[in-house]
């Protein structure tokens, strides 16, 4: 009889301790392709498809729309301007070079044009053309497609893990 | 009952009472227990834990409360309580990729989350609070999130305007209009397009019943064992337009029996003049003479052609027209005669200009195609196919009609059957238990059901009329981004306050000037007003931006400024009287009011502004990097040369102070240039003259057709 009594009371608190923590529901681990924006195939691996953000694809639709002509090696309009331009334009995912630059001078040499920060002045100024939004757009698709890979410089609060 | 026995029972009794007790207060405790181990409680916690390790914790947690957070926009229906675990959708400083959802910062978005929910975009269950009901659909909640790839979609739902930011969500409502899927289907905002299937009132003089047969049976458009989309066996970027139908063997029989006696219309067969077929006819040079000329009117510009390069063959061409690569196995040649001088007569609504051919290139380019464009194997695969008979045709007059046939193609005479298929306006809300997944071993969700409809018809319906269409990845995305934004007029009048409504265009010329227009379909190539084709320059403001000479000379032999281009304007063989009314009227018309001619007198240009202009161009602004004068500079922007014989001082100077006020896409950047530079830039472009000089033919005819350089 008293055996019973501990047997129920234990399979209520059982019960009760089961019912309480119940499992998260599992997560499916989310491709991050299909859940990206837009996509753009890495320039140097084709294999290689990088996931955009909104804001990164906003900045491929401007250079694919502004850009490219310059900055590509093949344009939607067949053979690039490069091999006209002396000095020679970097390629936007040219990583050894452009990663070294802060946003802040990209933005300034998108707004202003080459000759405005000592660059060449076959780099026009678009900050009539683009607003401030669109060019920072750019910035964050130059990042994403970079190779070697960009790296934000460090700040102040990255020492921090994330958890 | 003894007091002895009383005292007995009393122990037991407290034994029983403790352990009950403690039962009580166990089960007591779940309900508190549970409480505090609800899943939104935990993130709650755990956002506190993580907001900690944060530098800016202070930032982090101004916020916070232990309660359900929720978006609350009654006039919109929505209650989202996603912020509730989203606790750093509004945080900048979650924004990277590092921070571990449900945490991070929403990516930059035009619309301010605040302001529109989350649900309005992603769908799901706002008012859910536990995981699984607010992001899949369960037994109670019908509607899970939209796959971010989709997520396009719902940008539609309000945006019935193209956005430039959505380019896949435009991609798919451009595929819903060119395959005329509202042939069948009501597809509320997308335009009929400018081409349906071709009309076949008269078909049977144009093609055999043993190439409607085999036409039938396989189009040419098909996906090759690779999965690659093939058109004629070369692979393609090219979107397939005739979808394939599953007919029986009666059923081909019948549909070619009755489109091969269609013949009411039939056009009057034109013989070219005997002395030229005579001269010609043995002429061994007759066939490579007619692929040049093929070449020089730039058929290719809306026609590709099958070409080897690098031992692979590829299409290469427009895509405006259909690829010609076997065309000469397909066509009668006296149909093709008669349809190449007037192919309007034939086809209504065709995309095809009317050239001014001579008896000479006519005969060339005809024996040419009908020599060279073919394929002796094309229908080795159809069997023998006898006379029509009366009954075969009945039949394939009543399945043209059951099929759907009519409602792509049209016949003289034959009423397609309306709403012939479902309305499609509102698929894009449903629910998963509003759509029928039949015998479909699909996940039984919106975007499973429409992505297996669109692939293969009957898998989901084995009784489905609808045909096999060969979608490669993004086109199939991209369509089903188009069908998921379509989800019905708005349940509510403040969303239907938000609605971007689609800009009505329209470009309704009138008088000499229309006849012309229509003759050569200026229309398909070019836009005007916003209406018209994207593959050649705007001509809106053409008659501000260029001499009236100019465009005389350029119509009747038109010459490519941007030298990279492939596709070009086609050679129209045009008269002086046809040229001198476009141009007349481009001239009176097409004006743009910011260039002003009055405003700029071009006599005033002294030779030091010329001077400071060239220097401004080739030093201070190096406009070499993107145009090319005298054979150095860029190919990006036109071709400079001409430019005093080409362009209106009053547009120079209105474009160089803000090019998108005159063309709003155009890519040359707006500068920052001082008014005096401005003159002295027009001054120095003004200068810059070339004679157009006529193209290098190989036969003294065709030189005959163009004209020599502008007398300016």
């Amino acid at each position: 009889m008293r055996f019973h009594i501990w047997m129920s009371a234990l399979l209520l608190m059982t019960i009760a301790g089961v019912s309480g923590c119940r499992k998260y529901a599992e997560a499916a681990k989310a491709d991050p392709l299909l859940a990206a924006y837009d996509t753009e195939a890495d320039w140097t691996d084709a294999q290689h498809v990088i996931p955009l953000s909104y804001q990164q694809a906003q900045g491929k639709r401007i250079f694919y729309q502004d850009c490219v002509w310059c900055h590509a090696d093949a344009t939607p309009a067949g053979p690039s301007n490069r091999s006209n331009l002396t000095p020679v334009s970097p390629l936007l995912n040219d990583g050894a070079a452009l990663n070294a630059e802060s946003d802040e001078f990209m933005q300034n040499i998108i707004t202003l044009g080459g000759s405005a920060m000592g660059k060449s002045a076959m780099m026009p100024p678009y900050g009539k053309t683009l607003s401030a939004e669109e060019i920072r757009s750019v910035i964050a698709f130059t990042r994403a497609i970079a190779q070697p890979p960009y790296r934000p410089p460090a700040r102040p609060g990255s020492q921090y893990s994330a958890k | 009952m003894s007091a002895e026995d009383m005292g007995k029972l009393t122990h037991r009794t407290r034994l029983v009472f403790a352990v009950s007790s403690l039962a009580f207060l166990a089960v007591l405790a779940i309900s508190p227990f549970k409480d505090f181990r609800r899943e939104w409680k935990q993130y709650k916690r755990s956002y506190l834990r993580f907001a900690q390790t944060r530098p800016d914790t202070k930032k982090l947690l101004a916020d916070y409360r232990p309660d359900i957070d929720q978006i609350w926009l009654p006039g919109m229906n929505i209650v989202d309580r996603c912020t509730t675990c989203h606790q750093g959708i509004t945080q900048a400083s979650l924004a990277d990729n590092a921070v571990p959802q449900p945490f991070r910062a929403h990516p930059l978005i035009p619309h301010n989350v605040r302001d529109w929910g989350c649900t309005v975009c992603h769908r799901g269950q706002g008012p859910a609070t536990e995981v699984a009901e607010a992001h899949e659909s369960t037994l109670a909640w019908e509607q899970p999130t939209l796959p971010t790839r989709f997520i396009q979609a719902s940008c539609g739902t309000c945006h019935y305007a193209d956005l430039p930011q959505t380019p896949q969500l435009t991609k798919g409502r451009e595929l819903l209009a060119e395959l005329n899927c509202q042939g069948c289907h009501r597809l509320p905002g997308i335009e009929r397009p400018a081409m349906l299937g071709p009309d076949l009132t008269n078909v049977g003089t144009k093609v055999s019943r043993e190439w409607i047969y085999k036409w039938l049976k396989e189009p040419r458009t098909i996906l090759d064992k690779d999965g690659n989309v093939t058109v004629n066996g070369y692979e393609t970027e090219e979107e397939p337009r005739m979808p394939k139908f599953r007919l029986t063997e009666t059923e081909l029989l019948a549909l070619s029996a009755y489109l091969s006696v269609q013949r009411a219309k039939a056009l009057l067969p034109y013989k070219i003049d005997s002395r030229i077929v005579a001269a010609w006819s043995k002429n061994p040079e007759l066939i490579s003479q007619g692929e040049l000329r093929f070449r020089q009117m730039f058929c290719s510009t809306c026609h590709a052609l099958a070409v080897t390069r690098a031992g692979e063959a590829k299409l290469i061409g427009g895509d405006i027209g259909p690829e010609l690569t076997k065309v000469g196995s397909k066509v009668n040649p006296d149909w093709l005669i008669a349809w190449l001088r007037d192919p309007q007569s034939y086809l209504p609504h065709t995309r095809m200009p009317r050239y001014g051919w001579s008896d000479e290139d006519l005969y060339k380019v005809t024996q040419y195609i009908t020599a060279k464009l073919t394929d002796s194997d094309l229908l080795t695969s159809v069997p023998q196919l006898r006379q029509p008979t009366e009954q075969e045709v009945q039949l394939g007059h009543r399945l043209f009609l059951e099929k759907g046939c009519a409602s792509c193609h049209l016949i003289e005479g034959l009423n397609p059957q309306k709403d012939f298929g479902p309305d499609l306006s509102a698929l894009g809300g449903k629910n998963a238990s509003e759509l029928e997944f039949g015998v479909a071993k699909i996940p039984h969700n919106l975007v499973s059901y429409i992505q297996a409809k669109l692939q293969d018809p009957i898998s989901v319906n084995p009784a489905a009329r609808m045909p096999q269409y060969n979608w490669n990845q993004a086109d199939l995305d991209a369509i089903t981004t188009a069908l998921l934004s379509m989800k019905g007029a708005p349940p509510t009048s403040a969303l239907q306050n938000l609605v971007v409504p689609r800009k009505e265009v329209a470009f309704r010329p009138t008088g000499a000037f229309a006849e012309v227009y229509e003759r050569y379909k200026c229309y398909t190539c070019h836009k005007f007003n916003g209406y018209g084709g994207d593959l050649a320059p705007e001509l809106t403001y053409e008659g501000s931006r260029a001499q009236r000479q100019w465009i005389v000379d350029f119509l009747k032999n038109p010459q490519t400024l941007r030298p990279t281009l492939i596709l070009r304007m086609p050679q129209f063989n045009m008269s002086d009287k046809d040229a001198a009314t476009l141009a007349d009227y481009m001239t009176m018309v097409l004006q743009h009011p910011a260039a002003n001619p009055a405003a700029v007198d071009a006599m005033q240009f002294t030779p030091a502004m010329v001077a400071l202009g060239k220097q401004l161009y080739e030093v201070k602004y190096q406009c070499q990097s993107c145009h090319t004068i005298g054979g150095t500079g860029g190919y990006v922007g036109p071709n400079l040369n001409n430019a005093g014989g080409w362009l209106t001082p009053a547009w120079i100077e209105a474009w160089l102070r803000d090019p998108q006020a005159l063309i709003p896409d155009t890519i040359e950047p707006r500068r920052n240039f001082r008014e005096d530079e401005v003159r002295a830039l027009t001054a120095y472009l003004m200068t810059l003259r070339q004679s157009i000089k006529p193209q290098k033919t190989a036969s003294a005819s065709v030189s005959r057709t163009a004209t020599h350089g502008p007398g300016l």
